[in-house]
C-alpha cells in the first residue's frame, strides 16, 4: 500500500481514526510520518483520533470539528495538532488560531506588534497606519499632562493623515 | 565539467578563511531571514507536488535577483546524504535539510557569503555570513537580497505581526543574528556563567557551537537574538552589537588578567596544546577543537605566531568528519577518522609552522 500523503513510498505506519461513528484508516510512509511529526505523536498519550482529524484535513470529509478556532479553514491544520508539532500549516493559520496564538507570541517575544520591515506591496498603507498609532499615543500623553495646545496640533496632524489616507487609500 | 556542488566544495569556505580579523574573538557573524509565500501551505504541510511548484517558483525569483543571478544551484535530490552532510558542515544548509531533502534546494554565491535555502522550515531562508564581528554589514547584505526578492514574490505578511513564519518563534522580522564567539578567557576565570546569564537578560541566547541543543566545544559559543517580534531589524542589529561588544570587553579583560597574573602558566598551556596538535597520531574531534581553541587564544594574545588565525579557522571546518573523508578520499569509521584528523593537522602545521 502506498503512502496517502506522498503517494510514492510504501506506507509502513498505520493509524486508525474515529470520525463520528466512522472508522478512517490512515497510512503513511516513514518519511512523511516523521515530517508531519508523527514520530512525536506516537510518544504522546493524547488520543490519536483527536490529532489525526486535523492532520488529515487535506483529505476531504474527514474533519469532524468545524468550530472556528479549532481548525484552519485554509489548510486544514488543527489546533490540537499544532500544539504537538509546533509548526503552523499556512499563513492563514495565524488568523485562524489568533485567540490561542497571541498569548503565546506575547510570552515568547514579550510583544505582539511588528515594528520592523514592511513588504513593498504593503509599504504605504502600513507606514501610514504606524504613524497614526504613534500620533494617537502622543495625543493621549499630551492630554494626560493637560497640554491642550500640543494636543490640538497633534489632532490636526491626525486629521490630515486621515484625509491623505482617504485620497490615496484603496 | 564540474557541477555546482564540486565547484563549491573544491575550495574552502571563504567567509571563514579570507576575512579580515580585526577581532580574533569573533569567528563569524551570520544573519538569516525567514520568509514564506502568501499563497499555498508552509513547507512542512505541503505535499510533494506543492513543494515542487514552490521550489520552481522561488528558485526562479532568487536567480532573478542581481545579488544571486550567478549563484551556484544545488538541488538536494541530486546529492547523496554524505554530500549533504558536507554542505551542513560548511554551514550552507541546515541539519534539517540533510534529512528532508526532496524538493529542497540551495542557491549560494561562489564565495559562500550569501545564500538562500529553499523549502527549509520556511519557504525561504536567506542568509549572509562573514568573518569577524560585522553585524550591520552582514545584515545589510541579506536585507538587500530580501528587497530584491520582495519585488518578485508576494510574501506572507500581517500588518500586526509582520512576516509570517512556520514557527511562531520567528514571526515578526524573521531575523536571526548569530555570532560564533571564542571566550576561553571567561571560561578560564569562571565568569562565563555570569556573562551567559547577563546575555539571557538582554534577550540574547547562548548555545553550543552547532546551535540548539549542542554542547560547547573548544570554548566557542553561539550567541543569537532570541526575539523577533516588537523590535525592528535595526534595533535588533544595534542590540546585538552593543551587548556583544560588552562581552568581548570582558573577554579581553580576562585575557589581560591571565597574561599578567599567570603568564608562564598560560604560555605553557598554549605551547602544550600546540605540541600535541603537531605530534598527535590519533585525535578525536573534541580534543582537536579544544586544543585548537587554546592555540587560537595564544595567537590572539600574541604568545604564538607560528600559525595564522585564518589557518586555525579553516582547520575547525576541515577536521569535521565529512570534510576529513573528502580530504582522505574515502569513507572511514570513527577510529580511522581520528588517525586521518591527526594526519591532516600535522600536515597543515608542518606546512605553515616554523618548527
Amino acid at each position: 500500500m502506498l503512502c496517502q500523503f506522498c503517494g510514492k513510498r510504501e506506507a509502513t505506519i498505520h493509524f486508525t481514526n474515529m470520525v463520528g461513528n466512522e472508522v478512517e484508516k490512515i497510512h503513511l510512509c516513514k518519511q512523511c510520518a516523521e515530517e508531519k511529526g508523527f514520530d512525536y505523536l506516537k510518544k504522546s498519550n493524547i488520543e490519536k483520533g483527536d490529532l489525526i482529524g486535523g492532520l488529515m484535513g487535506f483529505s476531504k470529509g474527514s474533519v469532524s470539528e468545524k468550530k472556528p478556532g479549532n481548525i484552519c479553514p485554509n489548510c486544514g491544520m488543527k489546533y490540537a495538532f499544532l500544539k504537538k508539532g509546533g509548526l503552523l500549516g499556512c499563513s492563514q493559520c495565524y488568523a485562524s488560531f489568533s485567540e490561542q496564538l497571541f498569548p503565546l507570541l506575547k510570552s515568547i517575544h514579550g510583544d505582539t506588534r511588528h515594528t520592523g520591515k514592511i513588504p513593498s506591496r504593503f509599504g504605504k498603507e502600513v507606514s501610514l497606519e504606524r504613524k497614526m498609532i504613534k500620533l494617537r499615543e502622543e495625543l493621549n500623553s499630551a492630554v494626560e499632562v493637560e497640554n491642550y495646545e500640543k494636543a490640538a496640533v497633534i489632532r490636526d496632524k491626525i486629521n490630515n493623515l486621515k484625509d491623505s489616507k482617504k485620497d490615496g487609500g484603496q | 565539467m564540474k557541477n555546482d556542488f564540486e565547484k563549491l566544495t573544491s575550495s574552502s569556505a571563504e567567509w571563514l578563511t579570507k576575512g579580515k580579523f580585526e577581532d580574533d574573538m569573533v569567528l563569524s557573524t551570520r544573519v538569516r531571514m525567514a520568509r514564506n509565500l502568501e499563497k499555498g501551505t508552509f513547507t512542512n504541510w505541503s505535499d510533494e507536488k506543492g513543494l515542487k511548484e514552490l521550489r520552481d517558483k522561488i528558485k526562479g525569483a532568487v536567480l532573478g535577483t542581481k545579488l544571486l543571478a550567478d549563484g551556484l544551484v544545488i538541488d538536494m535530490d541530486d546529492h547523496s546524504e554524505l554530500e549533504r552532510m558536507m554542505l551542513a558542515e560548511r554551514r550552507l544548509i541546515s541539519q534539517k535539510m540533510v534529512k528532508f531533502f526532496q524538493n529542497r534546494s540551495l542557491i549560494v554565491s561562489r564565495d559562500e557569503r550569501l545564500g538562500a535555502m529553499v523549502n527549509e522550515e520556511d519557504h525561504l531562508r536567506l542568509y549572509a555570513t562573514d568573518a569577524g564581528l560585522s553585524v550591520e554589514k552582514v545584515f545589510l547584505k541579506v536585507n538587500l537580497l530580501d528587497d530584491q526578492i520582495d519585488k518578485k514574490l508576494s510574501y506572507a505578511y500581517s500588518r500586526r505581526i509582520g512576516y509570517l513564519t512556520a514557527c511562531p518563534t520567528n514571526v515578526g522580522t524573521g531575523l536571526r543574528i548569530s555570532t560564533l564567539v571564542h571566550l576561553p578567557g571567561l571560561v578560564h576565570n569562571n565568569d562565563i556563567r555570569q556573562v551567559i546569564d547577563g546575555m539571557r537578560h538582554v534577550r540574547l541566547s547562548v548555545r553550543g557551537t552547532y546551535g540548539e541543543g549542542s554542547e560547547v566545544v573548544g570554548n566557542i559559543f553561539q550567541v543569537s537574538n532570541s526575539i523577533t517580534l516588537g523590535l525592528s531589524e535595526q534595533e535588533t542589529v544595534k542590540n546585538m552589537e552593543l551587548h556583544l561588544r560588552k562581552v568581548l570587553e570582558f573577554e579581553k579583560k580576562a585575557r589581560d588578567r591571565l597574561m599578567k597574573e599567570a603568564h608562564t602558566l598560560l604560555k605553557d598551556r598554549v605551547y602544550r596544546s600546540f605540541g600535541v596538535l603537531k605530534n598527535a597520531r590519533i585525535i578525536n574531534s573534541k580534543e582537536a577543537m579544544r586544543l585548537i581553541s587554546e592555540v587560537r587564544m595564544g595567537v590572539g594574545i600574541g604568545i604564538l605566531s607560528d600559525i595564522s588565525l585564518v589557518d586555525l579557522n579553516e582547520m575547525l571546518i576541515k577536521i569535521q568528519p565529512i570534510h576529513l573523508q573528502d580530504f582522505s578520499g574515502k569513507v572511514m569509521n570513527p577510529e580511522e577518522r581520528d588517525i586521518a584528523r591527526a594526519d591532516y593537522i600535522r600536515f597543515i602545521l608542518k606546512g605553515n609552522g616554523k618548527a
